[in-house]
């Protein structure tokens, strides 16, 4: 228990972006196969790029955008998915993109199986999962967050896992054939409030996932209809996903929560270290006391209600005195 | 077959008439098998015709003597059959062969000492049916209580069967006969019942007595179904098998469809003698409350067979409903005279009670049963239902698992066992004269509601009926509608949104129905009512009074709440359909048709409210007093109102002409489309336009301009229609369009008057509250707003965003404990930004002064997201508070 707490530690000090550290985001809408599908695909994926870049600060640059149609929307869309595309823009920015950047690739669409193999369904051939897998091939040293949000997509899971990767699937196996949701909630998640739970001013992508999977709950039971897509990720590995993952008590869910669209340009964010040394020992101090809080939650279940509960007090009162010092100096500063 | 541990049984008595096709010479083959075809396909005057025939010719031919007795029987004739199988002993003195049959028409004519005296004398002979005789003998001991002595010479027949090759079709019924009196003791002798019985069919398919008797064990064993298929089968080689007609009667009972009275009465045009059918006619009748025609059958089928315990239990249980002691005691007297060890009498006196809403004395007959006879698995799960029904759970829980163990074939104790495993995920919320009970996932949110309007219901209540119920009142509110059903008649399917069994009430969530499917709210308070009159009139108001005045209670709750008048009612009414008030609960017992049933709660419903207007509101209470005094509907109006029921049916017509006099003339029941098809457009438009006097044709073709975008042109039509049917606010009502018209145009306050009306009369559209409330936002009214989001809570209170946004204008208007109940709702509801939902909820405490709770719920918030700067400075800001200062 001690190694795992230690290593959440670890997982919890590594979530603020290295200096320098850059998202890159590819969007891929697929086949629609009907108008309306179109229109909600072309919905989705521009709404996730447009809070990437104006909301996260994912530099113009960093965003590449596939759609079926390149006429919808000659601005923003860089060019038509057909799968000789998508090959091309996985090498460019693999070829753009530094060591430790991070790398966003959004899959909005239909899946189907053939031969055995989840596919994910474009204009032209389609793609398997190990088509992607091979593409992903590219990134040796960037971290990976690879979304497939269309249906029958559970097997890309057991084709991406890999180090350094989180993948997430809108379905748990490629059974689950029914048109999916997933991608309205996902991009929601970036793009509307109530997914940055813990309140550090950013989304994480296991914010995201999380989010998204327990509105797409809601939203099958506000209808009365049984949940056909049941969301998974895996980021540790092992190639097996789970619909709820806990970094607290499993490995899976500490890469997702490092994972950030996040771009140079960003303004401050939580975690950062400023350039004014009072400040920065201010944030170290401030992230100390964060990191104490998680440690004693995490020893919750081993403690006396009431001494747990003023402990907590007393660490989120100092934390809350940390915040006001904070502030009061960056007001002073400005 | 298996041989297993035995003792006793339950069943009601079934006497074999056996059918055996012994040849009798004398007369040509050919002729005795025209009259046994006859006998078998139901051509009973012809089947008598020719064994008379046939035994005239040949007085020894006992196969003859033999078909006349049971032609006789047949029909009801029993004292023909008496006297043919009399005379026949008589004339072949020293053959045995029609003592059985004699013995058989005995026993349904109550003679049982004559009939044991008849089978003995055929078993001592060896008759050709001395099996049958003996499993007559055996039953009618054990119908005399013999228990021991009948159960021992039943499980012989199964001896029989292990030793013998080529048993008859006679004897294999009597052999499955024999299981299935044994199951009793152990339930695998069922199946070994149904073997003997399919043995029975295929060594003679043309003998209808195992298929009856198939039948008739399905139906005892809860498979309706295969009970269906087996009368049918009868019915389908003789559709005038009396027995059959009555199988598939009950088969209809169970399953709840219409038909059985007639099916039954059916049987009785076969063989107005047959006691089962008038003893199930009787029951039938009580169940609709109709205690004189019941009274009449059950005693129809004693004066048939005085020695029928069915019909005693019948009688016994229409003594006790109609609050006859005397008549009650006599009967049951009578009953365990005849049978020390019946417990029958008990479990019929159970179901019934059950079925009269006595729900307490239905659980002390049951436990009567039980004491009687430790093997009735009825009277156990009839004891642990109504228990349930009682609130006595674990007691309940116990003896349906005693009830299972015995009886598996149980489909209600099996569902209910089942629904009863799903209680754990239930939490109880006890409020202070309630237990609510509510699914673990929603159980946070639903009790927010469900315990303050239960407590406001049973001031409200207490206080109009001067009573007060025994409390706690447990209210159980299921997520699954199939387990409120299981809850409520032991089986999926059934219609209702809820139901009371006095100190029990049993609900829909109001997720398990689509948005819009019904208000909570008004069901709750509707059941509660039911709660009250149950108690003060201790189960004796007829149906079609509590369901009037429940639905009246709904109405004095809420403005909106309770059903509404519709175009189907008031057209029913022209027509003639709806029922008098004299006949009113037939509506509810037994609805002709499919809408009657709805229409009959608003009627009745109505019916309260007049009898409010004539004679003032202490008449509603007397009415339940006289009922509780044992009084009947006519007598009730008679020393109530001081008014014959006919005569105040009369001026509740009357009444309703007046108050819809408008509506009425704007009903036009008797246009009829051709070919029976939808109506054209340009139909709907001719008739708008020529009958500016037609409600529907208005409200239609104001639709179909709606449609066209043609709105000020639609404004005239829907206008037109309003005035017509003021009161009309159901699908597609003027009101809607004419908001969303008036809205479009910037005319909000004539938005906002639109919807108030129709939120007003109808309690369930969730949608028309949403878009009031954003009018009246719009038109800065905070207080109207919150209060059409109010509504929307009692249809659909899952939206976390409505929650929110109520909370939001409670602290508008300064009402802090309702805006602290909506945060509360939205926690309750999860949402994934739970420390946003937490944070809020601690600023309405600390707003409302509460601040203990609003340390403990920052530091909730602050538990999931540490760095929530707001939460951070609330927390600050409380300790400001509690300590003078920050630190």
């Amino acid at each position: 228990m001690r190694a795992a707490a230690a290593l959440l530690l670890a997982v919890l000090l590594s979530a603020a972006p290295a200096a320098g550290q850059q998202s890159h985001l590819i969007v891929v809408s697929g086949l629609s196969g009907e108008p309306k599908y179109a229109d909600a695909f072309y919905d989705w994926a521009t709404t996730l790029i447009d809070a990437a870049r104006e909301r996260w600060g994912v530099p113009e640059a960093n965003i590449v955008y596939l759609a079926e149609k390149t006429e919808r929307d000659p601005g923003r869309i860089s060019g038509r998915s057909t799968r000789e595309n998508v090959e091309r823009a996985v090498r460019d920015v693999a070829v753009r993109a530094k060591a430790d950047d991070q790398v966003f690739i959004v899959l909005i669409g239909h899946g189907s199986t053939r031969d055995d193999q989840s596919r994910f369904n474009l204009p032209g051939p389609d793609m398997s999962a190990a088509d992607f897998a091979d593409l992903l091939d590219a990134f040796p040293t960037q971290t990976i967050c690879f979304v497939n949000a269309a249906s029958a997509s559970g097997e890309f899971i057991p084709a991406l896992s890999g180090e350094n990767r989180a993948v997430i699937t809108a379905t748990k196996t490629r059974y689950e054939r029914n048109e999916t949701i997933f991608a309205a909630f996902f991009v929601e998640a970036y793009a509307g409030e109530g997914a940055d739970v813990d309140k550090d001013q950013r989304v994480s992508a296991l914010e995201a996932f999380n989010y998204a999977r327990r509105e797409v709950a809601r939203a099958y039971e506000a209808d009365g209809k049984l949940l056909t897509e049941h969301a998974v990720l895996d980021d540790d590995g092992d190639g097996e996903g789970t619909s709820e993952p806990d970094p607290q008590s499993m490995s899976e869910g500490r890469l997702a929560m490092t994972l950030f669209l996040t771009g140079q340009t960003a303004s401050l964010l939580a975690g950062e270290a400023p350039s004014d040394p009072r400040l920065a020992a201010l944030y170290g101090e401030r992230q100390r006391l964060e990191q104490q809080v998680v440690e004693l939650r995490r020893r919750k279940d081993e403690m006396d209600p009431g001494i747990y509960e003023r402990q907590l007090e007393d660490l989120l009162v100092e934390l809350a005195l940390k915040t006001r010092e904070i502030r009061a100096l960056e007001e002073k500063e400005q | 077959m298996s041989r297993v541990a035995r003792s006793r049984v339950a069943f009601p008595v079934m006497l074999v008439l056996s059918v055996c096709a012994i040849a009798t010479d004398g007369f040509a083959q050919g002729e005795i098998e025209a009259a046994e075809d006859a006998l078998r396909t139901g051509r009973y005057e012809e089947a008598i015709s020719l064994f008379s025939d046939l035994g005239r010719r040949q007085p020894t031919s006992a196969r003859a003597a033999r078909g006349q007795v049971h032609a006789f029987a047949a029909v009801g004739r029993y004292a023909d059959a008496e006297e043919s199988a009399r005379r026949y002993t008589k004339a072949n003195d020293g053959s045995p062969e029609l003592w059985n049959a004699l013995g058989e028409v005995l026993y349904l004519r109550g003679a049982r000492d004559e009939a044991a005296d008849a089978f003995g004398t055929a078993i001592a002979a060896e008759a050709t049916d001395a099996l049958t005789a003996r499993l007559n003998l055996a039953v009618l001991r054990y119908d005399r209580g013999e228990r021991a002595a009948a159960l021992a010479e039943l499980d012989g027949f199964i001896d029989v069967y292990n030793r013998s090759r080529g048993l008859s079709s006679q004897e294999l019924t009597a052999v499955g006969t024999a299981a299935r009196y044994l199951g009793v003791e152990e339930w695998r002798l069922y199946k070994d019942a149904l073997r003997a019985y399919d043995e029975a069919i295929a060594a003679d398919p043309g003998n209808l007595e195992p298929r009856v008797q198939v039948g008739e064990l399905f139906l005892e064993k809860y498979n309706s179904a295969d009970a269906a298929a087996s009368f049918a089968d009868v019915l389908e080689i003789n559709p005038n098998h009396a027995r059959g007609l009555l199988g598939m009667a009950r088969r209809m009972r169970f399953d709840g469809e219409p038909g059985a009275l007639d099916l039954a009465r059916s049987s009785l045009e076969v063989n107005p003698n047959l006691t089962a059918a008038r003893v199930f006619l009787a029951g039938l009748l009580l169940e609709l409350e109709d205690y004189e025609a019941a009274l009449e059958e059950s005693q129809k089928a004693l004066e048939l067979n005085p020695a029928s315990l069915e019909a005693l239990s019948v009688l016994a249980a229409i003594r006790y409903l109609q609050g006859d002691a005397n008549g009650f005691q006599e009967a049951r007297r009578r009953a365990l005279q005849l049978n020390p060890q019946y417990a029958g009498f008990y479990t019929t006196l159970a179901e019934l009670s059950a079925r009269n809403r006595l729900y307490f004395e239905a659980a002390e007959f049951a436990r009567r049963a039980v004491e009687l006879d430790a093997r009735s698995w009825r009277g156990y799960a009839l004891l642990g239902i109504n228990q349930l029904r009682t609130g006595e759970i674990a007691d309940g829980t116990r003896n349906l698992e005693i009830a299972f163990d015995g009886d598996p074939f149980d489909v209600w104790t099996k569902n209910t066992l089942d629904l009863l495993d799903s209680f754990e995920e239930y939490d109880e919320t006890p409020t202070d004269r309630f237990v609510i009970a509510i699914d673990g996932r929603e159980s946070r949110l639903l009790s927010l509601y469900f315990a303050g309007l239960a407590e406001e219901a049973y001031d409200r209540l207490a206080a109009l009926y001067s009573f007060r119920p025994q409390t706690p009142v447990r209210i159980e509110v299921y997520r699954n509608h199939a387990d409120f059903s299981v809850r409520t008649v032991g089986l999926v399917g059934m219609g209702a949104l809820g139901v009371s069994f006095g100190p029990v009430v049993a609900m829909d969530s109001p997720s398990a129905r689509e948005v819009g499917g019904f208000n909570w709210g008004s069901t709750l308070w509707h059941e509660l009512a039911h709660t009250f009159h149950l108690a003060m009139t201790e189960g004796r108001v007829p149906r079609w009074f509590s369901e009037g005045l429940a639905v009246f209670e709904e109405r004095r709750a809420r403005p909106g709440w309770g059903d509404d008048v519709t175009p189907g009612f008031l057209t029913a009414y022209l027509q003639g359909r709806l029922l008098p008030v004299a006949q009113l609960n037939n509506g509810f017992m037994r609805p002709a048709y499919p809408q009657q049933l709805i229409h009959s709660y608003y009627e009745a419903s109505l019916v309260c409210e007049f009898i409010e207007a004539e004679a003032g509101p202490q008449a509603l209470v007397d009415m339940l007093t006289a009922y509780r005094n044992g009084m009947t509907t006519p007598e009730s109006f008679q020393a109530v109102l001081n008014s014959g029921v006919d005569d105040f049916g009369d001026r509740f017509f009357a009444y309703l002409e007046e108050r819809f006099a408008v509506p009425l003339a704007a009903m036009r029941p008797d246009r009829e489309t051709q070919h029976g098809r939808a109506p054209t457009r340009e139909e709907i438009e001719e008739w708008a336009r020529d009958d500016s006097g037609d409600f529907a044709a208005q409200l239609a073709y104001g639709h179909i301009l709606f449609e066209d975008g043609a709105y000020e042109e639609a404004v005239a039509y829907l206008e037109r229609a309003r005035t017509l049917f003021p009161a009309y606010a159901g699908d597609g009502s003027p009101y809607w369009y004419l908001a969303l018209i008036h809205r479009q145009n910037g005319a909000l306050e004539q938005a906002a008057d639109a919807l108030s009306t129709l939120t007003g009369i109808n309690e369930r559209d969730y949608h028309a509250n949403l878009e009031l409330a954003d009018v009246l936002e719009e038109l800065g009214d905070p207080a109207g707003a919150a209060a059409a989001l109010e509504r929307t809570i009692y249809i659909y209170p899952y939206e976390a965003a409505s929650h929110a946004r109520l909370a939001a204008l409670y602290w508008q208007t300064g009402e802090l404990d309702k805006a602290i109940r909506e945060r509360q709702a939205v926690v309750a509801l999860d949402p994934v930004d739970r420390a946003a939902a937490l944070y809020q909820l601690a600023r309405a405490y600390f707003a409302a002064g509460d601040t203990a709770q609003a340390r403990r719920t920052v530091l909730s918030a602050l538990e999931i997201a540490p760095g929530f700067e707001e939460a951070q400075d609330l927390l600050l800001e409380i300790r400001a508070r509690a300590d003078g200062g920050t630190r």
